[in-house]
């Protein structure tokens, strides 16, 4: 059994010059074509032969026998294809007729791919604008695009965008370039079959680092996230969580946990979720409903039940705590609501925002490199919110 | 590119003229450059696409076909094309004429 080695191939696939001259170059040193990947090429070692390829693409994705058998009575062995590119092969020494003669003939071989080659770059490309157009209303819809770089969630897709981009980018250049071809060869120019490869080899092998690299910046951090996030039941008590708690805040010996949705063992309406990315390697976010069945809403509305939510960020970068405040502000703002955004300054924070219109009431508030934001539903005052809040922080503040 | 009646490429006439008797593959090959005078030889792959190409457009088709080799010859239709060419051919060389007299005044 012959050695197989396998070579990065030096060019795109639509380069046939190129590609004949470097399967030549590589049957000189002794490594002899067998079969050609997507990317990669197989080659078996063996004994270094002058050899001369070509490359001819077929009508049909399969190419027929007789065609095969055709070339094989002057001379000209089959070798492997890929996709419409089929190469065949014939010893120097055998000194066998070049395969196509005239070169208008030939640019009728094109005919068929070119068309494929066009669609599908159209296709491609109305493919990537839906795709770009998603992306980016996630991202800027909403005007919190520092948001959505901190949660991290977005960041996968939006690196898969951008190689889907360049895939785009790729099938646009193959149709360009076997339109080209084939108008040459209508000119009655043939094909360079000794086209150099090396320049473009360079240029193929720091694309493909560059491949290697998004794979691991894609795949490495979802691991990360996907094995630092989670969601619980929250406990009664969770003195080391930097979530506000409902019973801290309302002080009422009468309030009982108010359970609407269990599923999967969690507890929904009272949970804590935790989260990881880059930017905001801890993250938390808590949902929480009591009841207090002594007690009525003032409207009339039935048994009094409050409710507080949280949403908690340890930057990487404390730079972005400002711009992730805003951002916040915007999501979570609940303009429909009425009321102002009011900035307070205060001892324990470096940033205080309170937002309050009857018994709704939320704060956004920073200190050092952490951010929270704490929505509360119910008749305990503002100040039980802040202070609970400011006790919070200081877990994950430094 | 169907053939719609217009200039036929030379390799078009030729493997037409080659085809008036029956033939397959390499011979072929041979037959086209034994027609042309030993001018024209023609790769296997510019003869395949020409083969296929007009067999699709019915100018010839397949006259046998044992499975490993097939065997083509002229249509009706094609053999008029031929003769049309021919025609026409014919008539540029006529008009060339003027060239071998200019030549012969000299």
């Amino acid at each position: 059994m012959n050695k197989i080695v396998r070579k990065l191939r030096p060019s795109h696939y639509w380069r046939i010059g190129e590609h004949e001259s470097w399967f030549a170059d590589m049957a000189a040193e002794g490594l002899h074509l067998k079969k050609m990947g997507l990317h990669f090429a197989q080659f078996a070692k063996g004994e270094p032969k002058k050899m001369t390829y070509r490359i001819d693409v077929s009508l049909n994705k399969k190419i027929s026998s007789e065609q095969k058998e055709m070339y094989a009575e002057s001379g000209w062995n089959y070798v492997t294809s890929y996709g419409e590119f089929n190469v065949f092969a014939s010893p120097v020494e055998l000194n066998a007729p070049e395969l196509h003669t005239d070169p208008a003939e030939q640019s009728y071989t094109l005919k068929k791919l070119d068309k494929k080659l066009a669609v599908n770059a159209v296709i491609v490309a109305v493919a990537t604008i839906l795709m770009l157009g998603m992306v980016s209303a996630i991202w800027f819809l909403d005007g919190t695009p520092t948001l959505v770089l901190i949660e991290g969630r977005m960041i996968q897709q939006t690196i898969l965008t951008i190689y889907i981009v360049y895939l785009a980018y790729t099938s646009l250049q193959a149709a360009i370039s076997i339109r080209a071809l084939r108008n040459t060869l209508l000119e009655g120019k043939s094909i360079n079959h000794n086209a150099p490869w090396k320049k473009h080899h360079r240029l193929t092998s720091i694309i493909a680092m560059i491949y290697i690299v998004i794979l691991v910046l894609v795949v490495a951090p979802s691991f990360v996230q996907l094995g630092k996030s989670n969601t619980k039941t929250l406990p009664e008590v969770s003195a080391d969580l930097p979530i506000v708690r409902l019973g801290d805040v309302e002080q009422n010996p009468e309030l009982v946990r108010e359970s609407s949705y269990i599923r999967d063992n969690i507890d929904w309406s009272n949970r804590y979720s935790y989260h990881w990315s880059l930017l905001a390697p801890i993250q938390f976010q808590s949902d929480e409903h009591g009841i207090v069945s002594n007690k009525m809403w003032e409207d009339g509305s039935g048994v009094y039940s409050p409710s507080v939510h949280t949403r908690v960020y340890q930057l990487s970068v404390p730079s972005m705590v400002e711009s992730l405040i805003s951002d916040l502000i915007k999501r979570y703002d609940l303009a429909h609501r009425g009321g102002d955004f009011i900035n307070i300054e205060h001892t324990d924070f470096d940033v205080l925002i309170v937002h309050e219109v009857d018994e709704f009431k939320q704060v956004f508030v920073s200190k050092g490199k952490a951010v929270m934001h704490v929505r509360y539903y119910g008749y305990a005052d503002i100040s039980s919110v802040i202070e609970s809040t400011a006790h919070k922080i200081t877990l994950i503040s430094e | 590119m169907s053939y719609n009646g217009g200039p036929m490429t030379e390799a078009m006439y030729y493997v037409l003229l080659a085809l008036m008797n029956p033939n397959h593959g390499y011979q072929l090959m041979n037959a086209i450059t034994e027609v042309s005078n030993g001018r024209l030889n023609m790769g296997p792959g510019t003869l395949y696409g020409v083969l296929s190409r007009m067999q699709k457009d019915g100018l010839i088709s397949l006259a046998e076909d044992d499975g490993r080799r097939k065997t083509y010859s002229i249509t009706d239709d094609g053999e008029r094309a031929l003769r049309i060419e021919y025609s026409r051919l014919m008539a540029l060389v006529q008009d060339g004429m003027i060239l071998k007299e200019g030549y012969e005044n000299e």
